[in-house]
């Protein structure tokens, strides 16, 4: 094929991104059969990579279903064909939209080398209104999820210790303690946790403990069409992320980049155990350019208040001792 | 199993048991479209939409703190609890005799509003009656758990204080009372920590400026309540009369500082200037001011007492809409994306905490990159 680059790998391609991806596929081969015992212990997580992200949403479906999630209203937001908007307490994984100008970073086109006979189109097929290399108009999609940071906002403040870390790393809410003080919400710099108010405790995305525990990979990364999220021990991931952004590089998307890898390149979390490939700014995404755990800016408002309580201490005995010769 | 037809399952067929399987959905109650607090604090606030950077459809970034008022109120009345502790703890060393009844009035004022602390914090719960897992673990990074161990820890000291000397015991009484008064600086600026300890961008933005405010707010609380006790004599008239004058110039003053930290980003400080937060930071402000020059108003020894109650009364509701105003105005910062994306953008993200921005771009481009 002459089109490239294409958002799909082509014929030859396949070969080196099948090689690339040698460590997800055992992975996944494993996670597909189920042990019927639990994962190893260790850093799990997933690397959800934007640029084949398709916009079908199976994720979304296949978390609720297994979760067995409640419906949380039917509500048509307007703007595009995201009509969730948000993670929330029983939406664990979201797809976002974004309609924007110009073309898509890989250029809009799929190689549809694989068509054989009659099939076979006459024409790269685009991803976008236009045909002519990507048009001025193009979609983004990023299937969200709670990102079960390294150093997590809602867990370091949550005060029944009803957040834990599991074996997996993973940031777990457990919901027989937990008891609706509603401390995580605006804890968390990403916006993922919420309460529902029928309920009244805080939920979130499990990263599928029970699957996990169950040898399975988490149902979104098992119904995904595309391996847009895939799901396996973070240092694998990371390994494939890097190879994937090198690939996208060589072929001249250059705005390819990774979101919250590692601590080095996410201080404020020291890192997402689930973490993005994304073509541009994080705000496009609804993503915070430069999100921190709360509680690392805690210490100067300590400081701050125990200077203001030693105040009012002095205040109170100023206010008693000059008083001392007032009439009685 | 509740919640079979939010779940679109028919529990004939299915078996409950997800992880999100015992959530429970209001099933049935289908007169409002959107059931609960629903989902309408996640949506795009109108008033924050519009200019000023790129957003994902105006949708927040961040899920609004979903405290209700109880919460802010829980903030006034904590700190009348700190400054009557206080005031009781440090009458009694310097005059135990001589300041009996302002030692009696302040420790019933610190015991009372400690209870009704306790019960203002557990009505906010989503599940009031698992309370007790509050102390469950001590987490010194959760400003909430410390603040409930202080809370747990001087609600029966300052009670005991109170009711123990009228049944006899005066000295248990009197070791209760400076326990509660050790344990009182803390239980009045917590609240101020545990704000900051959020993502909500203008509670981070004053991180440093809001306990103060809180402590001067909680010591105009308290001299404006002990000044509400119908019948004083000179000295304790005096006491609170300074006490007051002091609190409200560090409560104004701090104010200033708050909205000044607040300001540095223009989006973050929106909410203290506009809507209903906005008018709710304006009462505070006037009436604190107005309560400060009442109190300094020269006046004949008969007008004492009214120029006494009408401080305090203003001095009252400053503290109270000071409170809310730090509240609402938090809140409604959450709703406003840019507020948060413009302040990491400026370096109040991870980078003035952590010293390194995170990374926005490819090859290492980071947030503060120009």
């Amino acid at each position: 094929m002459s089109v490239s680059p294409g958002i799909m790998p082509t014929s030859d391609e396949s070969a080196e991104l099948r090689a690339g991806s040698e460590l997800a596929r055992d992975h996944r081969g494993e996670f597909d059969r189920g042990h019927g015992h639990a994962l190893p212990a260790g850093a799990k997580g997933f690397f959800t990579d934007t640029t084949v992200c398709i916009g079908c949403k199976a994720c979304e479906v296949a978390c609720k279903q297994w979760n067995q999630l409640p419906d949380d209203g039917f509500v048509f937001t307007g703007t595009s064909y995201d009509n969730t908007g948000d993670l929330g307490s029983s939406t664990w994984r979201h797809v976002a939209f974004i309609e924007r100008p110009g073309a898509h970073p890989t250029t809009g086109f799929a190689d549809m080398s694989w068509f054989e006979g009659d099939d076979a189109p006459s024409a790269p097929v685009a991803f976008g209104p236009d045909p002519q290399g990507g048009g001025d108009f193009s979609w983004l999609m990023l299937s969200d999820v709670c990102k079960h940071c390294v150093h997590a906002g809602c867990l370091d403040v949550c005060p029944t210790g009803a957040i834990i870390r599991t074996e997996y790393e993973s940031v777990y809410i457990q919901p027989d303690v937990c008891n609706g003080c509603g401390m995580c919400v605006p804890a968390c710099p990403f916006g993922v946790v919420d309460r529902r108010e029928e309920d009244g405790r805080a939920w979130k995305c499990t990263l599928c403990y029970d699957r996990q525990r169950d040898g399975l990979e988490p149902a979104c990364a098992k119904a995904c069409p595309t391996d847009s999220i895939v799901f396996g021990d973070i240092d694998d991931l990371r390994a494939i992320a890097e190879e994937r952004v090198a690939t996208l590089h060589e072929r001249g998307v250059d705005s390819a980049y990774l979101y919250g890898a590692d601590a080095a390149s996410q201080p404020g979390t020291q890192g997402l155990n689930a973490f993005f490939l994304l073509t541009d700014a994080p705000e496009v995404y609804n993503l915070p350019p430069d999100p921190v755990d709360p509680t690392h800016a805690v210490g100067a408002a300590w400081r701050s208040a125990l200077v203001a309580g030693a105040a009012m201490v002095v205040a109170v005995a100023g206010a008693v001792l000059s008083a001392a010769g007032a009439r009685r | 199993m509740s919640g079979s037809q939010d779940r679109h399952v028919d529990p004939e067929r299915a078996l409950l048991s997800g992880e999100g399987a015992g959530q429970r959905t209001g099933e049935g109650d289908h007169r409002f479209p959107v059931r609960g607090h629903g989902t309408e604090h996640r949506r795009p606030d109108e008033a924050a939409a519009g200019d000023g950077g790129t957003t994902y459809y105006d949708q927040p970034l961040l899920k609004e703190p979903i405290w209700i008022w109880s919460v802010p109120a829980y903030f006034y009345v904590g700190g009348v609890t700190s400054g009557a502790a206080i005031v009781g703890a440090v009458a009694q060393l310097v005059d135990r005799q001589g300041l009996d009844r302002l030692i009696r009035r302040s420790r019933w004022l610190a015991g009372g509003g400690a209870a009704v602390s306790t019960v203002l914090l557990i009505i906010d719960l989503g599940r009031p009656a698992r309370f007790l897992n509050m102390l469950r673990v001590f987490r010194p990074s959760s400003a909430m758990s410390v603040g409930s161990w202080t809370l747990a820890a001087m609600a029966p000291a300052a009670g005991a204080s109170a009711v123990l000397p009228a049944v006899g015991a005066r000295r248990l009484g009197d070791a209760a009372g400076l326990g509660a008064g050790a344990l009182a600086p803390v239980l009045g600026t917590y609240t101020a920590v545990l704000l900051s300890d959020t993502a909500v961008p203008l509670w981070q933005a004053t991180r440093t400026s809001l306990p103060r405010f809180f402590a001067a707010s909680a010591t105009v609380a308290t001299a404006s309540a002990l000044e509400l006790f119908p019948t004083v004599d000179a000295r304790e008239e005096a006491i609170t009369r300074h006490l007051g004058m002091v609190a409200k110039v560090a409560d104004l003053v701090c104010g200033e500082q708050v909205q000044h930290q607040a300001d540095e980003v223009a989006r973050v400080g929106r909410p203290l200037h506009e809507g209903a937060s906005g008018a709710l930071w304006r009462t505070a402000k006037l009436s604190t001011a107005a309560s400060l020059a009442v109190s300094l108003v020269p006046v004949p020894a008969r007008w004492r007492a009214a120029r006494r109650i009408l401080s305090a009364v203003l001095g009252t509701l400053g503290s109270l809409a000071g409170r809310f105003a730090v509240f609402h105005a938090g809140k409604r910062s959450t709703r406003d994306p840019r507020a948060s994306f413009a302040q990491q953008r400026a370096g109040r993200g991870a980078a003035g905490v952590d010293g390194r921005a995170g990374v926005t771009g490819p090859g290492g481009q980071r947030a503060t990159d120009a």
